[in-house]
């Protein structure tokens, strides 16, 4: 097992820069999830840990091992593709034992390895079959018994569960976690759903346009957004973001737009006139029937859209020209076009600079 | 949604399958089984060259070709022929594949260029072939001649020891790029993962080639090898224009064989037997191709 340290990283295409100056301590033994939208630079930068990018500028080190030019062969990572990159040919047997074939490894060796891996797996029924023959699923479990047969010192993964379908992508979150809990191999996991980052990781690295944005456990990322796009990025539905101004009423801070009056957390660095955005997640946007606010906040709307998802009650509505969304665990029946009033929770508000999107 | 063109015929305007077949089928039958059919019925007559009259006598012909010596002699040829070419071009073209399979700039001009020698009439390449291959004047020859390879005394075509050997070299120039561009079409399908999978589980280029090109490849080589060793079982062309089975019966095939029975001894009914017992020999040889290398097309 190793730590991954990567400092001053970067990509060029070209004249396109894809990463810049990237850094980032991967301690051992963690799971880390590299999280961001599509063309963010993650998975690029995992291939570049693998050894399937070249480095243009920065360090890659194991430990102490700086191995910007260690061919990928001789990093002993293991690495579970997207498409799980299976060889066709081959029976879920020999994939799995392919490297130690090249290792010349004796053949009980790899014989216990491939069973061990297998009853891990729970793909011992499998082994003869070739991928064609299997489940995606299963598929994917072969992809991953290549890589823990292979006791590597990092673990690699480029969105695996990307081509599962939704059941089935829960269940193998849960199967990794538990392998990662067993196994305690550092492990980097690039993706771009935003709840296997939080399910699964110890550490969520958010990315966008080659940047990292923010870095932090899965909790604090959701809780302390450093700027917009974390907020914005993380959770589902995403957090309501309302543009204001910042207005006193009766010597109180209020954050206004037409006729709502948001309430502001006590300390909020605010004075009055700013512009900023009003950031509050829809399970803290309390909604009621009648106005339950205290003294002069104000906040209601216009119902568009009920969706009850079981557990709770997704309501979405326009509230001063501008779409936000509520949960409600209690099953209370709003119609499309009622007014509905809210109580955002001021100990859970997030304010932004409206021009920086840097959280205040 | 068009509605039923009225002015034709209902039965051609139908969902039935006999208008669209039809075509087709009728070319099959005029230019595909009718002569198959007819060598048949010819292969079945005696002829007399001295009278030019034909007798019924259906195992005549057939007793003759199994008891001809020059039949299997030229059995021997084509399929040594057929062999050597194969093999080199299938090894040659493979190898050319493997070096344009890359998305580097210039590459793509250099793809296009290897089809040339495809679109040379096969019997134009011969004639090509037989002036580079001239004593005097041809540039293979005296190239040759000036290392010391080759004694001006003993011609390449004109020496029975070599004369298939140039024949084979015009096939593999003309045919090499066919394999090249079948061998392309397949390795740039193929999928890029597993090479990166391999290289993270510690294959070295060569060994990637062995354990995932080799056998992802196994179906298109076999299909290549397939549609060359079809083509090569039939060589005529190179062989009438470059040697005319020459010298001697050295480079005579199979098909050329059987264009000179008919062509020069106009002897039809032994011609159409020959020509028949090839191709029976390659339908049974490509059936059994197909069924144990299990190629699908």
């Amino acid at each position: 097992m190793a730590s991954v340290n990567i400092s001053q990283l970067n990509k060029k295409y070209g004249a396109v820069r894809v990463l810049h100056d990237l850094d980032l301590q991967v301690a051992d033994g963690r799971f880390v999830v590299l999280l961001g939208p599509s063309g963010c630079g993650k998975s690029t930068l995992l291939r570049m840990i693998a050894g399937l990018e070249s480095i243009t500028s920065g360090d890659v080190l194991f430990d102490d091992t700086r191995v910007n030019d260690v061919h990928a062969k001789d990093r002993n990572i293991a690495m579970v593709f997207q498409n799980y990159a299976l060889y066709a040919h081959m029976s879920v047997r020999k994939n799995m034992a392919f490297s130690m074939r090249l290792k010349r490894v004796d053949k009980k060796t790899i014989d216990e390895k491939v069973t061990w891996a297998a009853s891990i797996l729970g793909l011992e029924p499998y082994l003869d079959r070739l991928p064609r023959e299997l489940s995606g699923g299963q598929r994917q479990r072969v992809a991953m018994g290549r890589a823990i047969v292979r006791d590597p010192d990092v673990f690699l993964f480029d969105e695996p569960l990307s081509n599962l379908d939704a059941k089935l992508r829960v269940q193998m979150r849960t199967e990794i976690k538990e392998l990662h809990q067993r196994l305690k191999t550092t492990t980097i996991y690039v993706t771009h759903d935003q709840i296997e980052a939080m399910t699964m990781a110890d550490d969520v690295v958010i990315m966008r346009d080659g940047y990292i944005e923010q870095a932090g456990s899965p909790m604090e990322v959701y809780d302390k957004p450093n700027n917009l796009f974390v907020a914005q990025f993380i959770g589902s539905p995403g957090m309501n973001i309302i543009e204001c101004q910042v207005a006193v009423k009766n010597g109180v801070y209020y954050a206004t737009r037409d006729e709502l009056f948001l309430p502001l957390p006590a300390q909020a660095p605010v004075e009055d006139g700013q512009a900023l955005l009003y950031g509050v997640r829809p399970e803290h946007m309390v909604p009621g029937v009648q106005s339950a606010g205290s003294g002069d906040s104000r906040a209601s709307g216009v119902v568009r859209v009920v969706e009850p998802t079981g557990p709770e009650v997704h309501v979405y509505a326009k509230m001063a020209g501008q779409d936000v969304c509520a949960i409600s665990r209690e099953r209370l029946a709003w119609e499309p076009g009622e007014t509905i009033y809210f109580q955002p929770d001021t100990n859970h508000v997030h304010l932004f600079n409206k021009e920086t999107g840097a959280a205040l | 949604m068009s509605e039923r063109r009225v002015w034709l015929p209902r039965w051609l305007t139908s969902e039935h399958p006999l208008p669209w077949l039809f075509p087709v089928t009728s070319l099959l039958i005029v230019f595909g089984l009718y002569p198959v059919l007819f060598s048949l019925w010819l292969s079945f007559f005696k002829r007399n060259p001295a009278t030019r009259k034909e007798k019924f006598l259906p195992s005549w012909n057939w007793e003759k070709m199994i008891s001809d010596e020059r039949v299997w002699d030229a059995v021997q040829v084509t399929l040594t022929y057929a062999f050597i070419a194969l093999f080199i071009q299938l090894v040659l073209g493979l190898l050319i594949a493997l070096l344009l399979d890359t998305d580097r700039k210039g590459f793509g001009v250099l793809r296009a260029l290897m089809t040339l020698p495809l679109v040379v009439p096969p019997a134009v390449t011969g004639m090509m072939f037989l002036l580079m291959y001239d004593s005097s004047f041809g540039v293979i020859s005296n190239s040759l001649y000036s290392l010391g390879l080759l004694s001006p005394n003993t011609p390449i075509l004109g020496t029975a020891s070599t004369a298939l050997w140039g024949v084979i070299v015009a096939d593999v120039w003309q045919w090499t790029p066919f394999m090249v561009l079948i061998m392309l079409a397949g390795l740039r399908a193929l999928p890029k993962e597993p090479y990166e999978a391999a290289s993270i589980d510690g294959a070295s280029a060569i060994q990637s080639f062995f354990y995932l090109t080799l056998p992802m490849m196994s179906k298109i080589i076999a299909l290549a090898v397939l549609i060359r060793g079809i083509d090569l079982f039939r060589i005529f062309d190179y062989v009438k224009v470059m040697t005319d089975s020459g010298p001697g019966t050295a480079t005579e095939t199979l098909t050329a064989y059987a264009g000179t029975i008919y062509f020069k001894s106009a002897n039809f009914p032994y011609a159409s037997t020959i020509a028949l017992a090839t191709l029976i020999v390659v339908l049974v040889t490509s059936s059994l191709f197909i069924k144990i290398f299990k190629v699908k097309f």
